[in-house]
Formats: C-alpha cells, sequence, structure tokens
C-alpha cells in the first residue's frame, strides 16, 4: 500500500490492496474523444465530497479536466468515457453527458459572467504531517481525503527534518502544536495515557534528532514547513496548527512554551522578543502568559478552552471574488452555500487585528472581530489556513466518534478543504529543492 | 483623592456586564469593535470602593464580593484584589474577601500581601479556624514551610483537638512533594487525636498514599475511614478502582484481610468493578451480615445494583442473591418487594430453577403487598413459558385472576400463544386468541394461518395488525412477510407454511431445504419472480452470522441462483437479484474476502443504479475499502 489513511484505511485510487488501479490504466486505453461529462457542484450533485474524487482521479490519469469557477457551485467538465461513468456511478456521484454545443453554451456564459475555466493539469501528491502513533482525535482533512478517495501519505518530525517534504506538492496541518506544548493538554486531560504516550514520543523524536527540548525541535519543523512552502509547496493548515505553527516561527530563539515542555517557564519578556516578520499570516499576537490557561495566544478569536474568554459561535461568510482576476481565492471558496456554520476548534478563528496586511481573506463572521479563512503567499508557495476542528462537528471532544461523511456528503465546510486539495491541480510548477 | 459619588443603582447598572458586541456596523479596515465584555474604565470600580468606605453594610458589601468574584471570572484579578482589598479596609475579618484574595494574588505575583491580612483577622479572632488554615497554606505557598510548621504548631496549641492544622500543614508538605514529612504529620495528627477517632486524617493518608503510588497502604487507609465514617465507602471505592491490574491483589488482601466488615465490604465492592461477582459476593455476604455491620440494608441495595450494572450474567446472579439477602433484613412490605425484584434478577440471570421457589413462595404470601403479588405472578407465568412448561403456565394465568392487572394478563397470554405456536400447537395458539380482536392478537393469527399456509388469510391479518402491533422488529417482519407473499402469488401454499413454521421453531437447516424444494414449485408454475424471493430468503438464513462453512456454501449458492434468476429478466425477478448480491458480499465481508465482496458490490451498484439497496451498497464498498471511519 502507498498511502494508509489514519483509521487503517486502505488509500483509493492508486495502489488498491498492492494492484495498480484499474481506474487510471483503464482511462489511458480510451480514444481520444470530444464528448464531455459535467460533474454539477449544484444543489443537483448528489455527493459534492466524491466529485472531487472523480475529478483528482480523472486528472491522475493524465487527462484533462477543467474546473468551472462560479458556474454551477463550481462544477468539473471532465472526459467523457466508460471508466470515469463507472468510479463515478460507484461513488454516487451525478454527472451529466453534454454535447458541444451545451459546452459551447456553458462556455459563453462563463464568459460572460464572474465565471472562468481553470485547466486541471497534474494532481498533487499530497502529504499529511501526522506522528505515526495516531492521538486519539481526527482530521478533517484526512477523512475528506479518504472519503473522497484520494491518496495521500503520511509524514512527520524526521520527514521534514530530512527535506523529505520536497517530493510533495501539497501538505497539510492539522491538530499539531508547534510551540511543542501538547496543545496544553494536561490542563484536561493530566493522567490520559495517550498523553504520556505522546509526551514520550515526541521526547524520544526530539532526542533522536537531537534535540534539547520537544519545542525546538518543533520550532525547526515549522521553520522547515516555512521552506517547504518558500520553495513553491502548497500548504494547507486546520485547528492548532494554524496559530502555532506562526508563534513557533516568530519565537525563533525565544522560549515560549512552559516549563511543564522544556523543564523552564516561558520568557518574561517572550512577547516583546517575537519577530513576526517570520510567520506567515499573523503579526502582534500576544502570547497567553499563565500555563494554566488552555489558550496559545490573542491570535484566536474564540478560545474554546480558555474559560471565561469562551465565545459563542456563529457562521461565517464566503467572499465572492473575482473568477478572472483573482482565479486561487476564486477556487477556495468554490461552495454551493456561501454562508457556512461555524465549528471549534483548538484554533477556531483569527483576530482581524492580527492578520498580515497582505493575506486575503476567504471567509469571516460578519460583525465580528475574527475571521475564519485565509490565504496568503509565501515564497513561491501559497499557504490557506482554516479554524477549526471539524466542520460538520461544532464542539468535537476528544474521544468522540468521528465525524461519518457519507452522512455529510454535501458538507460545505468538507468542500472548502477539498478545494484546496484540488486547487494545487490547476498551476504547472516544479518544486525547486 | 476624593471620588465623586453617585448613586448604588447607576454605579450597578454601570458595572453590569455588556453582552458581546454583535452585529456591528461593517468594520473599517484596522478598526476593531470591542466585543469582549467589558466594565466602564475604572470609574465604577472607584465608585464601589468609596461605597465601600462610606456605608459599610453587611448587604452592599456582599453584593461587592459577588463583583468581585465577577471581575475574577473575566480574568481582571487586579481590579478584582482592589475590591477584595476595600472590603477588608472596613471588615478586616471578611473571609469571602480573604479568600478571594488567596486566589486573585498569585498571578498577579502579590501573594506576600495577603499574609498581614491573614494575621490581622487572626489578630481579631485567633480560633478562627479558616484563618488558620489561610495562614498556613499562604505561608506554604510562599515557600516558607518552617514558618507554616510554626504556625501549624501555634493551631495546634490552641485547638489541640483539631484535624485541620495536621491536615493543612500536611497538605502544604505534599504539594510541595515532601511526602514523607506530610505522612509522618499525619501520623503524629492520627495519634494526638486519639483512639477514639481512630478514622481521624485517614482520608488525607489515603491520598497522599495514592499520590506516592502506595495502593496498599491507601486501601488500608480507607478501610479506616470507611469504618469510621461508612458514608465515605462509595468515594473509597472510587479511587481504589482505577488502580492498575498488577496491583490489585494486595490491595484486596489488605481490605479483605481487614478485622473491619466495612473494610471487608470495600474490597467486595472492588472485586465486583474488576470483574469477579462471584468472589465478590463470597466477600461480602458475610461481611455485611457480620455483627456490627452499619447500614446493612442500604449496603445491600448498592451492591445489588453495582452488581446489576456490570451487565453479565454472573453479575445478574449476584445481584439476585443480594436482592434476596436484603429480603432477610428488611421488614415487610419492602421485604416482598426485595424477593421480587430478587427472583426476576434470577430470571433474568438464566438460573429459572433458583427463581421458582423465590417466586411460589411470595405468589403464595398472602401478607404481600398486592403490587408485589401481581409481579411475582407474572413472573411465575414468564418463567414457566421460558421452561416451555406451556400447561403449567396456563394453569397459573387461569388461576391468578385478578390478581395480575389485565393488560399483563393479555400480554401474558399472547406470550402462551407465541410459544404455542413455536411448539407447532397452531389449533391450541388459535382457539387461544378466539375473541380477542386486538391488532396484536390479529398479528399472531396471521402468523398462524401463515403457517397453516393459508396465505391470503395470513395477509389480511397482517394487514389488519398494521404497523401497531408488538415491537417495531414484529412489524418490520411482518412487512417482510407481505412482501414476501405478494410476490408468491398463491392464495395457499401448506409447503411454505411449513417451511416458516420449521424456521420458527428453530430448525434453519429444514428450513432451508424446505425453501429451496418450495421455490423448485413456484419455477415449475413459471413464478420466476416469487421462486427468487423463496430462495433470496433461504440464502438469509443459511447466511446468518454464526452459520458454519457448509450453511455458507449454501448461501453462496443461492444468492448466485438469485442473481442468475436476475439476469434471466422476467416479471417480478428485480428486486431479489440485487439484494442477493447485497447479502453475498456482506458474507464474502465476513469471511474476509474483500476484493471479491467488492466485485459484487460494483456489480450491484453498476447494473441495478435504481435498485433500493444501491444506497447500501455503497455503504458496504467503503467499509470493504476501510473508507469507513472507526469510532
Amino acid at each position: 500500500m502507498r498511502a494508509v489513511g489514519r483509521t487503517a484505511g486502505l488509500a483509493l485510487g492508486a495502489d488498491f490492496l498492492g494492484a495498480p488501479s484499474p481506474l487510471t490504466a483503464f482511462y489511458r486505453l480510451l480514444p481520444p474523444s470530444t464528448a464531455q461529462l459535467l460533474l454539477p457542484m449544484d444543489d443537483l450533485q448528489s455527493d459534492h465530497l466524491k466529485a472531487y474524487g472523480v475529478a483528482y482521479r480523472v486528472v491522475q490519469a493524465g487527462l484533462r479536466a477543467e474546473w468551472l469557477l462560479n458556474y454551477r457551485g463550481g462544477s468539473f467538465l471532465v472526459p467523457d468515457g466508460d471508466a470515469i461513468r463507472r468510479d463515478a456511478a460507484l461513488a454516487g456521484v451525478r454527472v451529466e453527458p453534454v454535447t458541444d454545443t451545451q459546452v459551447t453554451a456553458i462556455k459563453g456564459e462563463i464568459e460572460a459572467s464572474n465565471m472562468d475555466a481553470v485547466p486541471l493539469e497534474k494532481a498533487p501528491k499530497v502529504a499529511v504531517y501526522v506522528p505515526p502513533n495516531a492521538p486519539p482525535w481526527d482530521d478533517a482533512v484526512t477523512m475528506a481525503l479518504q472519503y473522497a478517495g484520494i491518496p495521500f501519505a503520511k509524514v512527520w518530525d524526521p520527514e521534514v527534518m530530512a527535506g523529505g517534504l520536497r517530493t510533495y506538492d501539497w501538505l497539510h496541518l492539522h491538530h499539531e502544536d508547534f510551540t511543542g506544548q501538547y496543545s496544553k493538554f494536561y490542563l484536561i486531560y493530566a493522567g490520559a495515557p495517550w498523553l504520556g504516550e505522546m509526551v514520550r514520543f515526541n521526547g524520544a523524536a526530539a532526542r533522536q534528532l537531537g534535540f534539547a527540548s520537544v519545542p525546538e525541535l518543533k520550532k525547526a519543523v515549522a521553520r522547515g514547513i516555512r521552506d517547504y512552502v518558500g520553495n513553491g509547496g502548497f500548504l494547507f493548515a486546520m485547528c492548532t496548527a494554524t496559530e502555532t505553527l506562526d508563534l513557533a516561527l516568530a519565537a525563533e530563539g525565544v522560549d515560549i512554551a512552559a516549563a511543564f515542555a522544556d523543564g523552564t517557564p516561558m520568557d518574561p519578556q517572550a512577547d516583546a522578543k517575537l519577530d513576526w516578520s517570520k510567520a506567515l499570516a499573523f503579526t502582534g499576537g500576544h502570547l497567553e502568559p499563565n500555563p494554566q490557561v488552555a489558550s496559545f495566544s490573542d491570535i484566536d478569536g474564540h478560545q474554546v478552552n480558555a474559560g471565561f474568554r469562551r465565545q459563542p459561535l456563529g457562521a461565517f461568510k464566503l467572499f465572492n471574488f473575482s473568477a478572472k482576476i483573482d482565479p486561487v481565492p476564486t477556487m477556495l471558496v468554490q461552495s454551493h452555500r456561501d454562508v457556512i456554520p461555524d465549528f471549534y476548534g483548538l484554533t477556531t478563528s483569527f483576530m482581524r487585528s492580527r492578520l498580515k496586511p497582505s493575506i486575503t481573506v476567504l471567509g469571516d463572521e460578519e460583525g465580528a472581530p475574527w475571521v475564519k479563512y485565509v490565504h496568503g503567499d509565501h515564497g513561491k508557495g501559497t499557504w490557506t489556513f482554516f479554524g477549526g476542528h471539524d466542520p460538520e462537528d461544532q464542539q468535537h471532544q476528544i474521544g468522540d466518534p468521528p465525524t461519518d461523511l457519507s452522512l455529510h456528503p454535501h458538507s460545505p465546510g468538507y468542500r472548502l478543504i477539498l478545494n484546496n486539495v484540488l486547487f494545487p491541480a490547476a498551476k504547472k510548477r516544479e518544486l525547486k529543492t | 483623592m476624593r471620588r465623586r459619588a453617585r448613586a448604588p443603582a447607576a454605579a450597578e447598572a454601570a458595572a453590569r456586564r455588556r453582552p458581546v458586541n454583535r452585529p456591528v456596523p461593517a468594520l473599517a479596515g484596522v478598526a476593531e469593535p470591542g466585543v469582549y465584555p467589558r466594565l466602564t474604565r475604572g470609574g465604577s470600580l472607584w465608585l464601589v470602593a468609596a461605597a465601600l468606605l462610606v456605608v459599610p453594610l453587611h448587604s452592599v458589601r456582599a453584593q461587592v464580593i459577588g463583583e468581585a468574584v465577577e471581575l475574577e471570572r473575566t480574568g481582571r484579578h487586579d481590579r478584582a484584589a482592589v475590591v477584595y482589598l476595600a472590603v477588608l479596609r472596613g471588615e478586616p475579618t471578611n473571609l469571602a474577601a480573604l479568600l478571594g484574595l488567596e486566589r486573585v494574588l498569585p498571578p498577579l505575583g502579590r501573594l506576600p500581601e495577603l499574609l498581614p491580612l491573614v494575621r490581622r483577622a487572626l489578630a481579631r479572632d485567633s480560633t478562627n479556624r479558616a484563618f488558620r488554615a489561610l495562614e498556613v497554606r499562604t505561608l506554604a505557598t510562599l515557600n516558607e514551610p518552617d514558618s507554616a510548621e510554626d504556625a501549624a504548631r501555634r493551631w495546634i496549641a490552641l485547638a489541640p483537638g483539631d484535624e485541620g492544622p495536621y491536615r493543612e500543614w500536611a497538605l502544604a508538605l505534599a504539594d510541595a512533594r515532601r511526602f514523607d514529612e506530610a505522612r509522618a504529620v499525619l501520623v503524629a495528627g492520627q495519634r494526638a487525636l486519639g483512639g477514639s477517632r481512630a478514622g481521624a486524617l485517614a482520608v488525607e493518608l489515603a491520598d497522599l498514599a495514592a499520590r506516592r503510588g502506595d495502593w496498599e497502604d491507601a486501601a488500608r487507609q480507607w478501610g479506616r475511614a470507611a469504618t469510621a465514617a461508612p458514608d465515605q465507602l462509595p468515594n473509597a471505592a472510587a479511587q481504589l478502582v482505577d488502580v492498575a491490574p498488577g496491583q490489585r491483589d494486595r490491595v484486596t488482601r489488605a481490605l479483605v484481610e481487614d478485622p473491619s466488615p466495612v473494610a471487608r465490604r470495600l474490597g467486595a465492592e472492588l472485586l465486583l468493578a474488576w470483574g469477579d461477582p462471584a468472589r465478590a459476593w463470597a466477600v461480602f455476604e458475610p461481611a455485611v451480615t457480620a455483627a456490627g455491620s452499619p447500614q446493612a440494608a442500604f449496603a445491600l441495595r448498592r451492591f445489588a445494583d453495582l452488581a446489576g450494572a456490570r451487565g453479565t450474567a454472573e453479575g445478574r446472579r449476584v445481584r439476585a442473591l443480594a436482592l434476596a439477602r436484603l429480603a432477610d433484613v428488611v421488614p415487610q412490605p419492602v421485604a416482598a418487594r426485595a424477593r421480587a425484584d430478587a427472583a426476576r434478577a434470577l430470571l433474568d440471570a438464566g438460573d429459572f430453577a433458583a427463581a421458582r421457589p423465590v417466586l411460589e413462595r411470595l405468589a403464595a404470601d398472602s401478607t404481600a403487598p398486592a403490587d408485589a403479588q401481581a409481579l411475582a405472578n407474572t413472573a411465575l407465568v414468564e418463567a414457566l413459558i421460558r421452561q416451555d412448561d406451556l400447561d403449567a403456565a396456563t394453569a397459573r394465568l387461569a388461576a391468578v385472576g385478578d390478581r395480575v392487572p389485565a393488560d399483563d394478563r393479555a400480554a401474558l397470554g399472547r406470550a402462551l400463544v407465541r410459544a404455542r405456536i413455536r411448539r407447532g400447537e397452531l389449533a391450541r395458539a388459535d382457539s387461544a386468541l378466539a375473541g380477542d380482536s386486538s391488532v396484536d392478537a390479529a398479528a399472531l393469527r396471521g402468523w398462524v394461518a401463515l403457517y397453516r399456509g393459508d396465505l391470503k388469510a395470513g395477509a389480511d391479518e397482517f394487514r389488519a395488525a398494521g404497523p401497531y402491533a408488538g415491537e417495531r422488529r414484529d412489524a418490520v417482519e411482518r412487512t417482510a412477510m407481505l412482501a414476501l407473499m405478494q410476490q408468491v402469488r398463491r392464495d395457499r401454499f401448506p409447503e411454505l407454511g411449513d417451511a416458516l413454521l420449521t424456521l420458527a421453531r428453530g430448525d434453519s437447516i429444514g428450513a432451508v431445504q424446505a425453501l429451496r424444494l418450495t421455490a423448485g414449485q413456484l419455477t415449475a408454475e413459471g413464478q420466476r419472480g416469487g421462486a427468487a424471493e423463496l430462495l433470496l430468503l433461504a440464502g438469509r438464513i443459511a447466511a446468518r452470522p454464526g452459520a458454519g462453512p457448509e450453511e455458507q456454501r449454501t448461501a453462496a449458492t443461492l444468492f448466485a441462483e438469485v442473481v442468475r434468476i436476475g439476469e434471466g429478466g422476467g416479471e417480478g425477478t428485480g428486486a431479489a437479484a440485487p439484494a442477493a448480491e447485497l447479502e453475498w458480499a456482506r458474507l464474502l465481508l465476513r469471511q474476509l474476502q474483500a476484493l471479491e465482496a467488492v466485485r459484487h458490490l460494483e456489480h450491484l451498484i453498476l447494473s441495478y443504479p435504481e435498485s433500493a439497496v444501491v444506497p447500501e451498497a455503497r455503504r458496504e464498498l467503503e467499509r470493504a475499502k476501510g473508507a469507513v471511519p472507526k469510532s
């Protein structure tokens, strides 16, 4: 097996049970054809999330697909063929055969409206940053990838430190605490066997890789990830990873970890010493000085575990962009719903006042001081941060059963995740090592 | 500096929290609305403090303390400290303010300010336990252990019979991880407090031992604590239940060999929690009935509840024994009820032989309350039915008369009918239903007709029963039979009735063979659809979980046959084939043949896209590919 999901699942598409994918192999035998299929992504679609998988596999097979931005919810236009129809039928994805005349009409409508047709040319190689000993929470992105049938590989600190990220086009971070404080879980879950194992495991990794402490290791990993983006990689981060990645980057050479993490208390002057020019998204944030408070900084708007500071959930609205002028943010917000119910995470949202001026806000809660979904460039690459843990589990607790996406095949929140997976396919690039 | 005074109501209103500020007008580029709850800028705070100085009323102070707690809650420790200090200026012995400062000063790095305030309070009330405890804690937190010890000793000298000083002193030492010294303090305290208070400080010693990982000592201390105060037993059990498996034997031995019956009861509860109900009862029973064992009835009821909560057969049996024992120690009418509960528990544990004499005794007890007698009689009839002694059950039901409520009698009557049907005594079942016009009776008459091969009458009765008779599972079963009979298209089919009765009597293999023969008859008549449905039913029976390899092979053969019939087309063949393919795939998955199962599921989805089972098939396909998350 080339790629293994968190729940011991089997990667779909390529290398199913060790055999080459019959689908992709069969595609290559198809004679050239002008017949096409439309995968609508409006309310007529029977499974929005799996539609991304169908589109991905078409591109993976070397065939050309198009992403019709803002057309019927961000539909896909793919070549018609038995194998593709078969894949869609098995996945329960609705397809509509379209004639040349219909395609012409569609393209005309796209031309005349705030829409665009973006070719998808290269299926990105996807990696998910996750430790080998799976922590007891679930990663919305790996669940989305498994459900859609998009293969992915797992990487962790040793791979990052060895430069292994260069072989991947797309990297996902979710629940990792790059400040090295184990998400401050000891405040709530002290004594839990999995937490003890996490501490032991990370400590061993730090020693093995030659770092004095776990916070130092995580900072080095954060720098490795930033360099990966700078060299042209695509980064998608959710939940704690968003805030802590930037804190780790800004805190180079500064002790921002509590004593339980590295044996020494946080530098009392840490706030003043942070260098936000090294971070990706945030600036001017203030660290949480109290190790007894389950919060990292004032970047997070909702402060879900900080007791009295916790803010109630609302809903966030996706922005409209010009598809022809700003195709990248347009791709990232493709959805059949503009307003999406919010959901908590250890980092749920990002305070506007802590955003760098250069970044693009993709979705926010109207009237609130925080935003939900942001995107930016760094060097030759791009990054996207999406606050919260699981779009279909508003208040996920450790130990809760994982979200079963077959019950949420139309999830607009999960569509945003999959937009990020597919968007690198729209660009041609070579990653420099 | 003087502050201008405002009316207290206005100050109160100004101090009230604002709600989260949403919605607000659209934000400018860098504008940030103040959305977090906040007070007006300091004004009300000084007014509150000023009010305290001017109007030293208890009611005002209580309200002000409430405001300070609210400030604390919103993280404004510095402002809360101001309020508490202001209160103490007017009332140096205000305990709520002192405790409030104990909470808010440490995050501000100002704890040393608390000590003189505590001592001032002590100067006014030297015997106040709370002040003494606060002094010891503060000194310990300030890392002045010698001073903390002095303070504790002064307290002991003032109150030699008080556990408090030893407790606070030991806690301070334990928090500094000086466990041995902490233990020495507690032991000294026990000695000083005398033999009549053997349980004194035992809870603290138990807690300390647990923190050190010495579970055997913790168990012994908990035994002493529970002996002195049996109310502590649930706390003791809650702490000790998490002991690692490697240490459980030592913990159990420490308690079971303790002369105190309460300590032995604690040991029994732990054995129960750790999955050994039989041994738990063997330890518990003599302990609870020993001389001097307090609260026996309460302990027996608690033990019975804990045993029942295990959910195992042995747990249920032990629960029954405890309830039976409870019946011996409580007066009537509670004893009768307990005896009835014990009998039910024995039935639930499957011990009919043990339950029957208990039930008969209770049923014959004319002094027992009416509901207990009804319970006993109902349970007795149920027990007789379960033991398949139907004639005795019928006689007993006839004899109980109105000692059992009418609804319960009717339910028992229907249970008897179902038992008769299962034995094939269709005529007796039918006659027992005579005159009963309920939907439940209609459902049972439907089955009787079906087993006699009268498909039309069976279908009519099932329709009359509707979805309301019995449980939901029963309604689904009847609906499935109706669907089957629609496909068979015969009014009478005795062979099918026999086959279904064979199934109802538990002979799966015989039923499968009989159903294959009936399918063959329908095939000969050209009823391919009906044949397919019968073969599908036979296949499902043969493929049931727990079936042996031979039956599973039979099931696969039957499913293949149904699929072939479906591929051949013909009226009524449409629904059975995809259903057979799905069942076949499920069988293959149970046989860990995922690849083959995937092949069938994909064939089903692609060949029968309109079939009602396609969503289930997709789900099974995902499961086969490992794409369904596991909880």
